[in-house]
């Protein structure tokens, strides 16, 4: 396992040392608004935020309600498109 | 370079495949987390809510789609039939016609001020005309209504109006008068004349009876104001009837009249005089009083024979007296003639004339 953890940082440490997460991190804001992904998250986000009232609202309840619907909302192309280019940028630098 | 994650990628697809997912859902959650922390602030900010209105305005700003309406649900062409009043004659004008009203009306620009001078001027000169001239300019005045400036136009050109443009026209038309001219004689500049040559001997009698006519010595034209015209004498009048009628042509209808005024006035005393005067004087313009002297003047030395007649058997005192009265009475009922021949005029009978004048003899 201690393997596997090491090769998960070296993973990590490649992406942001290349500057390709920030990349990613950027493509799929993008793709996430043009796709109303991010305007649903926001009307959910209302519906959470009126039923515990404006004053008691945390970042973290927001995080715990919003998170699951937020994964589960994401659209197939865009989960594909992304898994595509992490699939890529990995053979890319794992194969050489 | 070398990669410490190459050997342990190629063994097993699917914990390569795990690894993939894992990073993906890492970055899903980075995003979710960024959303959060906007919504967040916005709310604490207060300005999360801001873009939020209740049903009832929405409902009553909505926008309205229907056919001759704007997104307001107004009617957009409705200045078309608007109309102003005009703050100087009171009057309701087409919205779109009131500044060119609004200029004439207050005699704004040059030509509309010089119009408003004459105007003014002649108000003041003669009191009596003043209201005829107004209904006149009621008449001419197109600023009412698009149909009356749409008839307007197409009249153009026989309707005197006050553009420079229009006056132009009519002074153009002065010059070739045609036959036309003994039945509007009003409708033309009074400076201007009529030429003579082109008119036929019946146009020249209706026009000698109705106008001065005498021929002007510079222009070669006839005068066409009326028969009391103060610039000519009943002698020029009665020479231009004479050569253009011939001998046989009627008297001037003026010389009649005189003659029997006098024959009844004369004998009369000072007081009927007056009273003649008096009532005539308010219907006299200045031009009527002072054509009507001449005439008299006229008709004074064309009779001497009368005259001297009837201040020989006069007594001393009452000399003066009568003479004036003469002169004074002849030009009041000459007028009175000339101006309108309903008016009643105070008539003598014969018996008390020739009583009065054995009297005086």
């Amino acid at each position: 396992m201690s393997k596997d953890s090491q090769m998960r940082a070296a993973i990590n440490q490649k992406l942001i040392e290349m500057g390709e997460r920030e990349r990613l991190k950027e493509l799929l804001r993008a793709k996430l608004v043009e796709c109303g992904w991010k305007d649903q998250l926001k009307a959910h986000c209302k519906d959470v935020i009126k039923e515990k009232g404006l004053e008691h609202v945390t970042v973290e309840d927001l995080v715990t309600e919003v998170t699951p619907k937020g994964r589960a909302l994401v659209p197939d192309s865009v989960k594909k498109e992304l898994l595509q280019r992490i699939r890529a940028f990995l053979a890319q630098h794992a194969t050489l | 370079m070398k990669m410490e994650d190459m050997p342990l990628s190629g063994p097993d697809n699917t914990r390569l495949e795990a690894l993939v997912h894992d990073i993906y859902s890492e970055l899903v959650e980075d995003a979710c987390l960024g959303l959060c922390f906007e919504v967040h602030r916005a709310v604490k900010q207060g300005s999360f809510f801001l873009d939020e209105t209740d049903q009832e305005s929405m409902k009553e700003f909505e926008i309205v789609d229907q056919p001759g309406v704007d997104i307001f649900g107004q009617v957009y062409n409705q200045w078309k039939n608007k109309e102003c009043e005009c703050p100087n004659c009171k009057r309701l004008i087409a919205a779109s016609r009131f500044a060119p009203h609004l200029e004439k009306c207050l005699g704004m620009g040059r030509n509309s001020s010089r119009i408003a001078n004459r105007r003014l001027a002649t108000n003041n000169n003669m009191s009596k005309s003043e209201s005829d001239q107004e209904d006149n300019d009621d008449l001419n005045d197109n600023d009412w209504s698009y149909g009356a400036e749409k008839k307007a136009k197409k009249r153009k050109s026989d309707k005197n109006q006050n553009s420079p443009r229009r006056s132009k026209s009519l002074k153009h038309k002065n010059g070739e008068l045609g036959g036309s001219v003994s039945s509007e004689p009003y409708k033309y500049n009074y400076n201007t004349g009529i030429s003579y040559e082109t008119l036929g001997p019946d146009d020249v009698r209706s026009l000698l009876t109705t106008q001065c006519g005498v021929i002007s010595e510079h222009t070669k034209k006839m005068c066409t104001r009326s028969q009391r015209c103060p610039q000519h004498t009943d002698e020029q009048r009665r020479a231009v009837r004479l050569f253009l009628l011939g001998p046989s042509a009627p008297s001037l209808p003026d010389a009649d009249a005189v003659v029997e005024s006098d024959s009844f006035d004369i004998p009369d005393g000072q007081t009927l005089m007056s009273r003649l005067q008096w009532e005539d004087s308010p219907d006299i313009s200045p031009t009527d009083s002072a054509s009507s002297k001449a005439s008299t003047n006229h008709s004074d030395s064309r009779r001497p024979k009368k005259k001297k007649t009837t201040s020989l058997g006069l007594n001393s005192g009452g000399i003066g007296g009568i003479g004036g009265s003469l002169s004074g009475g002849s030009s009041s009922s000459q007028s009175n003639i000339s101006l309108s021949t309903k008016k009643k005029r105070p008539k003598l009978s014969a018996p008390s004339i020739t009583s009065i004048y054995d009297d005086l003899n």
